[in-house]
């Protein structure tokens, strides 16, 4: 067990020098210059001088191998440097931005799993009846429906039905509770409809496959009683495929939902990215990149321990 | 007491006799301004830095402008966006010869940690903007060329001493971006305005959440006694267009300062009625069509004139003015403003004739005559970017088809449109420019033939030779033909670049906000200062 968790903790790292390399070449393929773009402005000229000027500013001016080895041995030390576009120290950049995605990432989940294992599990027990079908119309229309449409549409009732409208700008939950969740709450049930969808079919289909085991048979006909099959055998067991998605869903909510923070006007992970790659902004990008990265890996990590303590072939391999 | 006449001519009058001005006063008897409340707008865009020397979008103006005063501002009651008025100057005088500009300063004005500003600050100021040390960076330093150098004889006298007049150096002292620092802080760290905000506007810096807002508090010490009327104001950063109209639309935001499109100017006053007021402007924003000269058959100016012949401007005018941001037929300058071209002399340009009929046969004759009398293919390379461009793009492509051009349009991505034009990787290009103030110098100087920003790469000793002139013209209708027959050199003769039409610059707001005049520049007139909210 502990061998295999240490395997796993270890190739996190080689990943994320992969990462690493690969993000760094990839942004300096892409055509298009930080340094032009912040010059030019919305005027669009600006002159050489003032231009070769930033670019010796922000090294630029020297050969990518060494650009490369400045960042990564900044990168050893949890230094990612600074923003090319506002100057400010990348942590400054992302720790607002950050607390906010991951809010919402943990609110949509809690909507996601509050919806999806309930639903999922009845849809199973109850296949082809009207429940079943009610679930699946259900996540099906979650699933047709991109969060960020069903956010325009919050929005538009919002407006014309209530004249009413979410705050605009982000209070975190530490200092006023009720403006917080105004603001989250929304986007929250928008992506978590979607997400839960997602992990609702998971769910049934797990279930209705681990409800045809064997083991299920065999404690039926020792007379255990159903919630005890369910919860102890069947539903543990189904868990397995559903807590990927939910995990998975989850990191990609981080770093991924940048329509639906426009629609919301959140001031999150995804925008961020978009911004920072809209203004050719290396260090950001490369620092974001690393961050997102980082979160899958971490949470597949988990899911790997999550894994080992739910299947126990896993933990006596 | 405030002067009401072009400043071209108060300009002229102060050579010969001094001049006095103080600040802005509303042109006409209006409502009684209402102290308190707290304006909450939108800014489509973020400052990058804090320091506007160095920094050349509206993002870092809009919400940091209304704590900085500048030496000589642009009155912000003029619709025309052309007006100088003193801001932290009281009056000032220029030399007979033009090569002296002389400010006398208010006294007993403040910076916000309660230090006196003087001259020094001034100066140091404009040191920086002028004369930046190794390592600083200041975007505009090209445009004060003719400074020799700035001097602070007194505490409240800042002298500007030129090596050659020029005339457009009052009006580019308004720069809305010349805000004045204190000059110890600059002393200590050149940078330190990147990250800090330190003036003598009328409000003080109270928070700035990146991504999220700004926010700013009333300067009880304004030197404007009775102003700001504002409590503060709340800046929020919002890049989606339509999260904007949402915030209006919703009474979380009562104005944003750069602009909105028709469609969206319909749709807030379809839904609010006459909660919003709707006031509107040519905008000091254009998209031209760049040629580049040294690829065949753009080489030939019988061709290039050929494609702008090919063009109905008025009647794109009326269309695409529905659906985008565009209005106006214009020339060099913006229509309304002192040295525009008036319609009917407009109209004897190349591709500004009413006649289209006419316009297209002699596009085809010239075409003819260049040698390609079935026309020929080409690609037109386009910015991605929606308003205006996409419509212009598609709007240009369907006129040159109907003089025999096979056109295909390439949309390069935003970020990498810049660097294209300059490396010349380009046949036809869309190229854009706004400008801060209208004025023919800072309007023109791109299409010299060394500037950094000549995308087409086209050679005019001719022009080259009518910028300089226009540049030191001290007579108002001297400078005025000389900017007209630029115009028709660069328009027409040579066909050097093709003017599509003027941004138009819509600014739907709540009808509370009061004391605010629209001017063809977003970049004009954030101060707030003037600004108030009725109940």
């Amino acid at each position: 067990m502990w061998k295999y968790l240490l395997k796993r903790f270890l190739l996190m790292f080689p990943t994320l020098v992969g990462v690493a390399v690969v993000t760094f070449l990839l942004i300096r393929v892409i055509p298009g210059d930080v340094v032009e773009l912040r010059l030019a402005g919305d005027r669009g000229a600006a002159s050489q001088a003032a231009i070769d000027a930033e670019r010796v500013r922000f090294g630029l001016d020297q050969p990518v191998w060494k650009q490369f080895a400045t960042w990564i041995a900044g990168v050893a030390r949890l230094d990612f440097g600074t923003s090319m576009w506002t100057g400010s120290p990348i942590w400054d950049e992302i720790k607002l931005r950050f607390a906010l995605s991951l809010q919402v990432a943990i609110m949509a989940t809690l909507v996601a799993v509050t919806l999806a294992v309930p639903l999922g599990l009845l849809a199973a027990l109850r296949q082809d009846t009207w429940i079943d079908y009610a679930v699946r119309i259900f996540s099906i229309a979650g699933l047709a429906c991109p969060s960020f449409w069903l956010g325009i549409l919050m929005i538009l009732t919002f407006l014309i039905v209530f004249k009413w409208l979410p705050p605009m700008v982000y209070t975190p939950f530490w200092v006023n509770p009720w403006q917080n969740l105004q603001q989250l709450i929304w986007p929250a049930l928008a992506v978590g409809y979607r997400y839960s969808a997602v992990a609702t079919r998971m769910t049934r289909s797990a279930m209705l496959e681990v409800l045809r085991e064997d083991y299920v048979r065999t404690a039926r006909a020792k007379g255990l009683v159903q919630r005890l099959i369910l919860v102890r055998h069947a539903l543990k067991n189904a868990m397995l495929p559903v807590l990927t998605v939910i995990a998975l869903e989850f990191a990609f909510l981080i770093g991924g939902l940048v329509v639906t923070e426009q629609v919301f006007n959140l001031n999150g992970i995804g925008l961020l990215f978009v911004q920072a790659v809209a203004h050719r902004d290396y260090t950001l990008i490369q620092a974001l990149v690393m961050l997102v990265a980082g979160i899958f890996i971490f949470v597949n990590f988990a899911m790997d321990v999550m894994y080992a303590w739910l299947d126990p072939r896993i933990r006596y391999r | 007491m405030r002067h009401r006449r072009g400043w071209i001519l108060s300009a002229l009058v102060a050579m010969v006799f001094g001049l006095t001005t103080t600040g802005p006063v509303p042109a006409a008897a209006q409502e009684k301004p209402r102290s308190g409340g707290t304006l909450d707008f939108v800014v489509p865009s973020e400052p990058p830095s804090y320091d506007a020397h160095a920094e050349e979008t509206f993002g870092v103006i809009h919400p940091i402008a209304p704590h900085y005063s500048l030496l000589v501002r642009v009155d912000p009651f003029d619709k025309t966006g052309t007006k100088p008025v003193g801001d932290l100057a009281e009056s000032w005088t220029i030399s007979k010869d033009g090569l002296v500009y002389t400010f006398k300063l208010r006294q007993g004005v403040k910076f916000h940690d309660g230090s006196e500003m003087t001259s020094k600050d001034v100066k140091a100021s404009y040191d920086k903007i002028i004369f930046p040390p190794a390592g600083v960076k200041s975007l505009r330093k090209e445009s004060y060329r003719s400074v020799e150098v700035v001097e602070a004889p007194d505490p409240y006298t800042v002298r500007f001493r030129l090596k050659y007049p020029e005339s457009s150096l009052l009006l580019n002292l308004a720069s809305p971006w010349n805000w004045i620092y204190k000059a110890d802080l600059l002393a200590k760290d050149m940078h330190w305005y990147e990250t800090h905000v330190m003036g003598t506007g009328p409000f003080i810096f109270v928070e700035h959440v990146k991504g999220s807002h700004w926010v700013g508090k009333k300067n009880p010490n304004y030197w404007d006694k009775g102003k700001p009327y504002l409590d503060g104001f709340r800046a929020t950063f919002m890049s989606s267009s339509a999260a904007q109209v949402a915030a209006i639309r919703g009474e979380r935001a009562q104005i944003q300062f750069r602009g909105f499109s028709p469609p969206e100017r319909d749709q807030l006053v379809s839904a609010l009625g006459n909660k919003i007021t709707v006031q509107e402007s040519p905008w000091d924003c254009l998209n031209f069509v760049s040629m580049h000269h040294e690829k065949k058959p753009f080489d030939d100016k019988r061709v290039r004139r050929a494609l702008s012949l090919a063009l109905d401007r008025y009647e794109a005018s009326q269309k695409l003015s529905k659906i985008t941001i565009v209005k106006d037929v214009s020339g060099i300058q913006v229509p309304g403003t002192p040295y525009a071209t008036p319609p009917a002399e407009l109209e004897k340009l190349a591709g500004y004739g009413r006649d289209i009929n006419a316009n297209r046969a002699e596009a085809k004759r010239l075409l003819r005559e260049a040698g390609v009398p079935d026309g020929f293919s080409f690609t037109f390379k386009n910015r991605g970017i929606p308003h205006p461009y996409e419509p212009i793009a598609i709007w240009l492509v369907d006129q040159w088809r109907q003089i025999g051009l096979n056109v295909k349009i390439e949309t390069i991505e935003a970020s990498a449109y810049h660097p294209m034009l300059k490396r010349g990787d380009f046949e036809v290009a869309m190229d854009f420019q706004c400008g801060f103030i209208v004025e023919p110098d800072l309007d023109l100087v791109r299409f010299v033939t060394m500037s950094d920003a000549n995308y087409g790469r086209h050679k005019d000793k001719v022009i080259d030779e009518l910028y300089q002139k226009q540049a030191r013209a001290v007579d108002v209708e001297d400078r005025k033909k000389l900017v007209r027959a630029l115009e028709k050199r660069l328009l027409d003769e040579e066909a050097h670049v093709i003017w599509t039409l003027q941004w138009h610059r819509i600014i739907p707001h709540s009808a509370r906000v009061k004391g605010w005049t629209i001017t063809p520049s977003h970049y004009l007139n954030n101060q707030l200062d003037t600004v108030w909210l009725t109940e």
